[in-house]
């Protein structure tokens, strides 16, 4: 009997075994093949010390819980609202209505004045503050020019405290705020940083910077994300005339990701253009001027291109030749300045033509000189250009004007039909090798030119017209010049008399904050530095050698002249008459002139 | 109240119970019959085990082997796709950890993007396109991240067990097999997972494969597999059904063949064909048979020859015995004319010739049964007379020799269906020897009967027979001692001739006789001529007669106890004293 049992239950178990032993199992046990290293190490907290303020940060002062308020926004842009919101009163949170993702927009406001709190009998206080619209900084961290056209704010100030307490430890609460996200000039300055990232011009041969904003707050990690986000997003609307981006429908696939010195970018480009993967990883570079290592770059997974970011940046960013040299007008002719320190120069220009200069415009283009000289005439003034090896000596006279302000080269051109702008009885001309000016129509209001100035690039200029200051993009195709819709540019300047480039992306202009001043101001006005406060007299005439990366100087590098006077800064020193080069000595009696537009040649 | 409608739930538990108990009992039943059948053919046929024990070990080796080949056939396919998964896995959870190592927070808005983007690159972007792949990342920890799922699909929380998420939640890269239903159809997913390192902790990348093709395909080589070996199993028993048929056959036919061979057929032989080790052994039966045919014919020859050669020479004796007869005839009656020492001789003369006759007529009765001329004239016959006859013949002998004879016969007549001369002439046979051997002691003479057959015992208590003479004593010419001259007239042949006459009648003829007892002979015959005997109305041994050993004697106790050489001893236990019994009772 026993032995059938056995035998029973062995046939069963041999047939279960056979049944449910073969074959893939319904649920299997959880197998654990091996241990990954825990998470790496945390964040990087540094980061998070350029947060902006809390409302807790400014105890009882009112007015800088007003202007924490207005830096409250500043940050990464998914979560403004909710920084603002806790400087907001409970009950006029729902107020604010919540915006996400690229829609988030911040309007960059300059106070004119302090904010004007109104203290109530009721522990409430009513704000107002005054205010120049500067732009509104969009979340792919572009600062466009100004919707709005509000002057002033205003808003309520409510101690946190519950009613019936009497002191203010507790902080404030705005109360009845504006439907929009204020963020101050100076927390743009203090929470951002300027970015400059590049496009290639429609030609494809130069890069042309474009100015963008990040926030602090961005790991070192990410970087590298926002910028080609911001790359593959093409340019600012106002440089699209001159600076075109990737193909349509480009996209990032996922985050640009990377580390110790590999980098790694994959995105969805249309076609298989691998010129144009290389250059955009040359635009990469520029970009990013310190990141290094190597890039990947995939297009839909396929890598395309693997390249040095380093070796990519040995290759100027612009074709200069040497550094500037510095020149004045004296005697009405073009001297070089003999600046201690700094190395001297010749007049690359024949003696025989170098007469009656009121102003000059030179620049080096390809071992050539480009020169654009503004003589006097017996009628008026004339623009006297030529162009050739050193010395010039064939030039060719324009058209007479009665008042014709400093030409200025597009080094974008090229030596082979070299182009520049003048502005010539209020308004703009560009001008040829051959003399022949061509009036350029500007999309603004009608108004005097004041002043034009080219960027080191060749593509962006900056004009003043009716004292306001713009700057436009240029394109240059087919011999022409044609200038893009013009960008104002906010600044607190008002009655602007000349312009020029301080870097890739500032300007150094001149105009009156009350006084006659200097201030550099950045492409898109959103910062203002004051350079000299007050010049006692208006500047007539600016020139300035840009910062830039492949022949750099100490900053600062301008020269002006006002009421006849010129200097040279920073630090601000009259130009003597001593540093006049290559001057003979007048015969005596007579009155020795001033040196007077000063410029360089580059 | 005190009576319900329904029966008791007792009530109809228990008919269930005796229901159940009644088809278990059929079922077993027939069950056990089965059994038996199928045991009883087990043990009948050779073939039939043959081909069962065939069919069972290599049911089981095949089922062993086939398994072992499912089985690797599966684990291999199993093994081939985590591989390939994990290599997937930890390609896609680099990925993953690149992607999220740019945020510090899991609140960062920009992360679930990133997560939901690494989801779908990671499961091909094209969800049209997907090869049934889900890629899934959570954050166990993180409540503020929500799980994504590419292509978005739901019930993936079911398929990935809590078990799998606290293993990858603990740090490791785990896998288990879980069953669901994705998309469309119910599906066995392999589900791997492994953490993903962030700057803020740790979420996890789940991939889930469908193993549906695995699946397809294990189940294709396991029916391949199950199929052979069924084939296999299955060719394994006809082969050996063949095989033991081929080698079954023949023996089935040699025994058949042996069996008419005992029965007297001796030209049976077995069919030989070919030269294999059946054939040899079909050949080596014919040749014995064969043998044995030729040597049991020659016997057979040599024993009809000699019983010629017996009846030959005792006719041919007869005639010039005749004439010698009538010569000693002669002389004897003129004896007593002659000289008495003449005389005396011609007195032997006589008698040896009597004997010489006798013992002709003898031999002439012995060859004619050898040879199969006896023949039976059995008819209704009174057996007491019979007795009384040979009572009386040999009245005379046994006063010579001072035995009396007691006759013990039945009060009415005994008939029987027998050839009385013949019973006549065994009962003088008997009864002549008890009166020889009798030693002047009585000879008895009992006739006993009942519905079937008929019997007479002949005792006598002279020497009585060695143990193992019972046997010898009916061989021919046999003698007890064989120095003892032989006083009487017997030949030596005449319990031989008794025998076989008892045979003839389908009797038996037995001795039974100890030494110092005398001996007692019994003659069973069927009260019908042609019956089977099955017992005898009378005893073999005599009720006087002692046990080897003495006996117990009237109900006394036997006593057991060792013998010389490790034997058991049986015999009388000691008396006791009665008197020393009796003084112990205490008074």
């Amino acid at each position: 009997m026993r032995v059938r049992v056995v035998a029973g239950v062995l046939c069963g178990a041999l047939a279960t075994v056979a049944f449910t032993g073969c074959g893939i199992p319904e649920r299997s046990e959880v197998q654990i093949d091996e241990r990954r290293e825990p998470a790496t190490e945390a964040g990087s907290v540094s980061a998070w010390s350029k947060e902006p303020p809390s409302p807790s940060n400014s105890g009882t002062d009112s007015e800088a819980f007003v202007r924490d308020f207005l830096s409250a926004a500043a940050g990464e842009p998914d979560r403004a609202y909710d920084r603002v919101k806790q400087f907001v009163a409970p009950e006029f949170k729902s107020r604010m209505q919540d915006k996400r993702g690229s829609e988030v927009e911040l309007t960059v406001v300059r106070l004119t004045d302090a904010p004007v709190i109104t203290n109530n009998v009721d522990r409430s206080a009513a704000v107002t503050i005054s205010v120049q619209q500067v732009g509104v900084l969009r979340a792919d961290g572009r600062l466009v020019p100004p919707v709005s056209t509000e002057t002033t704010y205003e808003f309520g100030l409510r101690s946190a405290s519950p009613a019936g307490t009497a002191d203010d430890g507790g902080g404030f609460y705005i109360t009845d705020p504006p439907n929009l996200l204020l963020l101050s000039d100076t927390a743009l300055r203090d929470y951002y940083e300027p970015q400059a990232v590049y496009f290639w011009n429609s030609d494809r041969t130069r890069l042309v910077p474009d100015q963008r904003y990040l926030p602090l707050t961005v790991p070192t990690e990410r970087r590298l994300n926002e910028v080609v986000k911001w790359l593959v997003d093409g340019p600012s609307d106002w440089l699209s005339t001159g600076a075109v981006g990737l193909p349509d429908r480009t996209e990032l696939i996922n985050n640009a990701t990377g580390g110790n010195g590999r980098w790694e970018v994959n995105l969805d480009m249309p076609g298989d253009d691998r010129t144009r993967a290389d250059q955009f990883v040359t635009q990469l570079a520029w970009s990013l001027p310190d990141l290094d290592g190597k890039l990947e770059l995939k297009v839909r997974n396929n890598s395309i291109v693997v390249a040095d970011l380093a070796e990519r940046r040995s290759r100027a960013l612009y074709t200069l030749q040497e550094g500037p040299r510095r020149y004045c007008v004296y005697e009405g002719a073009v001297h070089p300045l003999e600046i201690a320190g700094e190395p001297g120069g010749t007049v690359p220009l024949d003696p025989g033509a170098n007469r009656n200069v009121v102003s000059a415009g030179l620049a080096r283009s390809g071992g050539k000189i480009l020169a654009a000289l503004v003589v006097t005439g017996s009628d008026g003034q004339r623009l006297s250009v030529g162009t050739g090896p050193d010395p010039v000596t064939a030039f060719k006279k324009g058209p007479v004007h009665t008042a014709i302000g400093r030409p200025v080269w597009l080094r974008a051109a090229g030596t082979e039909q070299p182009r520049g702008l003048v502005v010539a009885g209020g308004r703009l001309y560009r001008f040829d090798q051959n003399a022949q000016m061509t009036p350029i129509a500007l999309n603004l209001p009608p108004a005097p030119v004041n002043a034009v100035a080219a960027s080191l690039d060749g593509q962006r200029i900056a004009v003043v017209v009716g004292g306001l200051l713009y700057v436009a993009a240029l394109n240059l195709a087919g011999g022409g010049v044609t200038v893009g819709p013009p960008r104002r540019v906010a600044t607190s300047l008002t009655s602007i008399s000349a312009v020029d480039w301080g870097d890739e992306n500032r300007l150094i202009v001149a105009g009156s904050a009350g006084r006659p001043a200097i201030y550099e101001v950045s492409v898109d006005g959103a910062v203002q530095t004051p350079l000299k406060d007050d010049t006692g007299a208006k500047v007539t005439h600016l020139s300035t050698y840009p910062v830039n990366p492949t022949i750099p100087v100490p900053s600062g590098a301008f020269m002006y002249e006002a009421n006849g006077v010129a200097y040279r800064g920073s630090p601000v020193e009259q130009i003597q008459r001593g540093e006049v080069g290559l001057v003979t000595p007048p015969p005596s009696g007579v009155r020795p002139g001033n040196p007077s537009a000063p410029f360089f040649l580059y | 109240m005190a009576s319900s409608p329904l029966p008791p739930p007792d009530t109809a538990t228990a008919r269930t119970r005796g229901a159940a108990r009644e088809l278990w009992r059929a079922v077993a039943g027939r069950v056990a019959r089965t059994a038996a059948g199928v045991h009883r053919t087990w043990r009948r046929s050779l073939q039939f085990r043959v081909v069962t024990i065939t069919l069972v070990a290599s049911s089981v080796l095949v089922g062993g082997f086939a398994y072992l080949i499912a089985d690797k056939i599966t684990s291999i396919l199993l093994e081939s796709a985590k591989t390939d998964v994990k290599l997937r896995l930890e390609s896609g959870a680099d990925y993953a950890t690149k992607q999220v190592a740019l945020y510090n927070q899991p609140q960062e808005a920009q992360l679930q993007e990133t997560i939901e983007g690494t989801v779908n690159y990671l499961a091909g972007g094209d969800p049209q396109q997907t090869s049934g792949v889900v890629v899934v990342i959570t954050a166990q920890d993180f409540p503020v991240i929500q799980s994504r799922t590419a292509p978005a699909v739901d019930g993936v929380q079911r398929l990935i067990s809590p078990e799998l998420r606290e293993a990858v939640a603990d740090g490791n890269v785990a896998s288990q097999i879980a069953t669901g239903r994705l998309t469309g159809e119910r599906t066995k997913y392999l589900a791997y997972g492994s953490p993903v390192p962030t700057r803020f902790g740790q979420i996890e990348l789940y991939y889930l494969v469908p193993l549906a093709r695995q699946d397809a395909t294990a189940a294709d080589a396991r029916a391949t597999v199950v199929a052979t070996g069924v084939a296999l199993v299955v060719l394994l028993g006809l082969l050996a059904a063949l095989v033991t048929r081929l080698v079954v056959t023949p023996v089935r036919v040699a025994a058949r063949t042996a069996q008419r061979l005992s029965a007297g057929l001796l030209d049976q032989r077995m069919v030989v064909n070919g030269e294999d080790d059946l054939a040899l052994l079909a050949a080596s039966f014919n040749q014995m048979a064969t043998n044995l045919q030729r040597q049991i014919l020659r016997l057979e020859e040599m024993s009809r020859l000699q019983r010629r050669f017996t009846s030959d020479v005792s006719h041919e004796l007869r005639t010039p015995l005749t004439t010698v007869r009538m010569a000693a005839d002669l002389i004897f009656a003129e004896r007593d004319g002659f000289d008495p020492a003449v005389a005396r001789s011609a007195e032997l003369l006589q008698a040896e010739l009597d004997r010489f006759e006798e013992l002709l007529t003898d031999l002439l009765e012995i060859s004619r049964f050898d040879a199969g001329f006896a023949m039976l004239d059995a008819e209704p016959t009174d057996l007491v007379p019979i007795v009384h006859r040979v009572v009386e013949r040999l009245t005379g002998l046994a006063e010579r020799v001072g035995v009396p004879i007691e006759v013990d016969l039945p009060e009415h007549e005994v008939i029987a269906e027998v050839d009385p001369r013949r019973v006549e002439r065994v009962l003088r046979n008997l009864v002549g020897n008890a009166v020889e051997h009798g030693e002047g002691r009585p000879v008895v003479i009992r006739l006993g009967a009942d519905e079937t057959a008929v019997a007479i015992t002949v005792r006598d208590h002279g020497v009585g027979l060695k143990p193992g003479e019972e046997k010898l004593v009916f061989n021919r010419f046999w003698r007890a001692d064989p120095s003892r001259a032989r006083q009487t007239g017997g030949t030596g042949l005449g319990l031989s001739i008794s025998l076989e006459d008892a045979r003839l009648h389908g009797g038996w003829l037995e001795a039974w006789g100890a030494p110092g007892q005398g001996a007692q002979f019994r003659l069973t015959l069927p009260a019908r001529a042609g019956d089977r005997l099955t017992t005898s109305p009378l005893r073999l041994v005599p009720e006087d007669a002692r046990l080897p050993y003495g006996g117990p004697g009237d109900a006394a106790p036997l006593t057991i106890g060792p013998a010389p050489g490790g034997a058991l001893a049986i015999g009388p236990a000691p008396a006791r004293e009665p008197d020393a019994a009796g003084a112990e009772v205490p008074s």
